[in-house]
């Protein structure tokens, strides 16, 4: 069977590089990013299956990375999960936010494994 | 119609109180009862401006006095007006308004507006002028009324002791108050993070934003820059302004200075503040730390040494954060006072070096190092200086590694000495930094570095800085690089 890819958009080092290990490790393919432009870019090329994507980073942020993945033909159909370590006020205001359509998920950081794989694997259901 | 059909047929038949309703006719005529009844004062006036005829609404309130000129019954002059529109209307034949205060015979005002006609006699020449005025006293006083008390809100609105913005759905400030005026300029027609905080891009999380979507009342803390530069802290209040469809057009953004209260604040206060803002920096070090550990757990089940040996990396790193992290804390919950001692510049500034000249060249980063060597001791104190300096590189170390779009990358540390002052300049060719992030760079709890960063390093760095009568200041570009420049003087004073 064809192994589902994931697209992992994450400024922090540590994070990405524990977040692809943990997703190959659980039967995914998984592309990294180290930003909201270089994520832009990859889902446009590797038009993965998801995306998970930090919200916190420097230059472009996620909210607008998120924004644009929405707006871009190829990519607005790919379901995102916000992964942050924002306060769940954030997640209320996102909801609120007229410009964004709710992204498919919300992980809180520090990441609950079980959680992260419970919600990609409902997702590509 | 001709203009010049005699309106009035017997002027000399009906003066004031003496002509009666029928002016001398046996039947009174529907032009003597429209005359007398409409809702207005109607007097008619020879050259002279000698009332000739009145209707029963002016007598009723001017009185009935014959032969009296128009001045003296409802303006109590003894001359005429300078400027009069019956005279004008005999003057050139043409209507005229005026606006008047006229006093009723009881001593009362009344505002009126006059509008003159010209009335001809049957050679053709103008033998009176006919002058209707409506009581608009009810009209004015609303309209003083709603004068003054757009005044009083103009007034309330420019001189309220806080920034006051209105914005538009784009976020573009359509109008301002005096005091942001003085701290922001004019600001009209441009964005409000532009003006506010130098951003190219909406807040991530923006009060007007949210009143525009639910209409509801916000409040934020956030850190603005004024147009000299200063950083100030402000306690930011929206509310919707709706148009006459009840539909939220614009949004009210006002912003009180909370900087000196932010100054007088406690403590202890404060670090709960910290405690708050530091909590998702916290979140990302634990993320880090979580990722070391299954690195190393899945390592050891698949034997697979280069897996261990990058989560013991991680771990090493996040621990060194953490450690870095609650050091800042410790040194910011306390109170600490200097210890003073000769600091040889040429010492601090090896000891310093040797820890970042493994690391840098672990990350591929090149470290330079360029100390003069005829330097003095100065008065210092060691541990918060090299504290302060550490701090700087491992800034400098940071926007280093999150740069790819260069391939190399230097941090070249530099110290020298100037007749009264001793200089540790700290220069990379990392990330750098746009204006905003450069001019918040020394706020408490301010980050540009996401998680990874707690908003204290560098404020408690300029901190050590200013204790010795010194200064950092930063030159940065975006995506060339930064440099810091640490002033100390030699002398204490």
């Amino acid at each position: 069977m064809e192994r589902k890819k994931i697209l992992v958009i994450e400024d922090q080092e540590d994070t990405l590089a524990y977040l692809t290990v943990l997703l190959e490790d659980n039967g995914y393919l998984a592309v990294g990013a180290r930003d909201g432009a270089e994520g832009l870019e990859k889902a446009r090329e590797e038009v993965p299956d998801a995306i998970t994507l930090d919200v916190s980073m420097p230059e472009k942020s996620g909210i607008k990375t998120l924004q644009e993945l929405q707006k871009d033909p190829v990519t607005k159909g790919i379901p995102v999960v916000i992964v942050t370590g924002l306060s769940d006020d954030f997640r209320h205001y996102i909801h609120h936010r007229r410009q964004i359509a709710p992204p498919a998920g919300y992980i809180s950081k520090p990441i609950d494994k079980k959680e992260l794989l419970d919600t990609l694997r409902k997702i590509l259901s | 119609m001709s203009t010049k059909r005699p309106l009035v047929e017997n002027l000399d038949s009906g003066v004031s109180e003496s002509a009666p309703i029928a002016s001398g006719l046996d039947i009174p005529l529907p032009y003597d009862v429209l005359f007398n009844e409409v809702p207005c004062y109607i007097s008619i006036q020879d050259r002279e401006l000698r009332i000739l005829r009145t209707n029963r609404r002016f007598r009723e309130s001017f009185g009935t006095k014959d032969g009296l000129y128009c001045y003296q019954i409802y303006k109590d002059r003894t001359e005429k007006c300078p400027v009069c529109v019956v005279e004008k209307t005999f003057r050139d034949g043409k209507s005229h308004k005026s606006e008047e205060t006229w006093f009723r015979q009881d001593g009362t005002q009344v505002e009126v507006i006059v509008y003159t006609t010209p009335i001809y006699g049957e050679s053709g020449d103008i033998v009176a002028v006919m002058e209707m005025s409506t009581d608009i006293t009810e009209v004015k006083t609303l309209q003083r009324r709603l004068k003054e008390s757009q005044e009083r809100l103009a007034y309330l609105f420019e001189e309220v002791p806080c920034y006051i913005s209105i914005q538009d759905r784009e976020f573009r400030i359509v109008r301002v108050n005096r005091r942001f005026r003085e701290d922001f300029g004019d600001g009209i027609g441009n964005r409000c993070y532009s003006v506010y905080k130098h951003r190219q891009e909406e807040c991530l999380i923006c009060p007007v934003e949210q009143t525009f979507s639910d209409g509801q009342v916000h409040t934020s803390e956030e850190v603005v820059i004024s147009k000299e530069g200063e950083p100030i802290h402000v306690l930011v209040s929206t509310a919707p302004i709706r148009n006459r469809h009840g539909e939220i057009s614009h949004v009210m953004e006002m912003s009180t200075n909370i900087s000196e209260i932010r100054r007088l604040q406690s403590r202890l206060e404060s670090l709960g503040l910290l405690v708050g803002s530091i909590s998702h920096s916290i979140k990302g070090l634990l993320t880090g730390l979580d990722g070391g550990v299954y690195f190393l757990n899945s390592g050891f089940e698949k034997n697979d040494m280069a897996r261990i040996r990058k989560g013991w990396e991680m771990l090493e790193r996040n621990v060194g954060k953490i450690r870095t992290m609650i050091l800042d804390l410790l040194y910011y919950a306390k109170e600490r006072e200097p210890v003073w001692e000769p600091v040889i510049p040429l010492e601090l500034a090896h000891s310093v070096s040797d820890l970042f000249e493994g690391k840098s060249e672990k990350m591929g980063i090149s470290f330079q190092k360029c100390f003069a060597d005829d330097m003095k001791p100065f008065q210092g104190d060691l541990d918060s200086l090299h504290s302060m300096l550490v701090t700087i590189l491992e800034n400098s170390i940071d926007a280093c590694r999150m740069d790819r779009a260069k391939k190399d990358h230097f941090i070249r540390f530099s110290v020298w000495q100037s007749a009264d002052d001793t200089f540790f300049e700290i220069e990379d060719n990392g990330i750098g930094m746009d204006r905003e992030t450069r001019e918040k760079l020394f706020c408490m709890f301010f980050s540009s570095k996401g998680v990874e960063g707690t908003g204290l390093g560098l404020f408690i760095a300029n901190k050590i800085a200013a204790m010795h009568g010194g200064k950092i200041s930063v030159e940065s570009s975006v995506r060339e690089g930064s440099v810091f420049l640490v002033r100390i003087p030699l002398m204490r004073f």
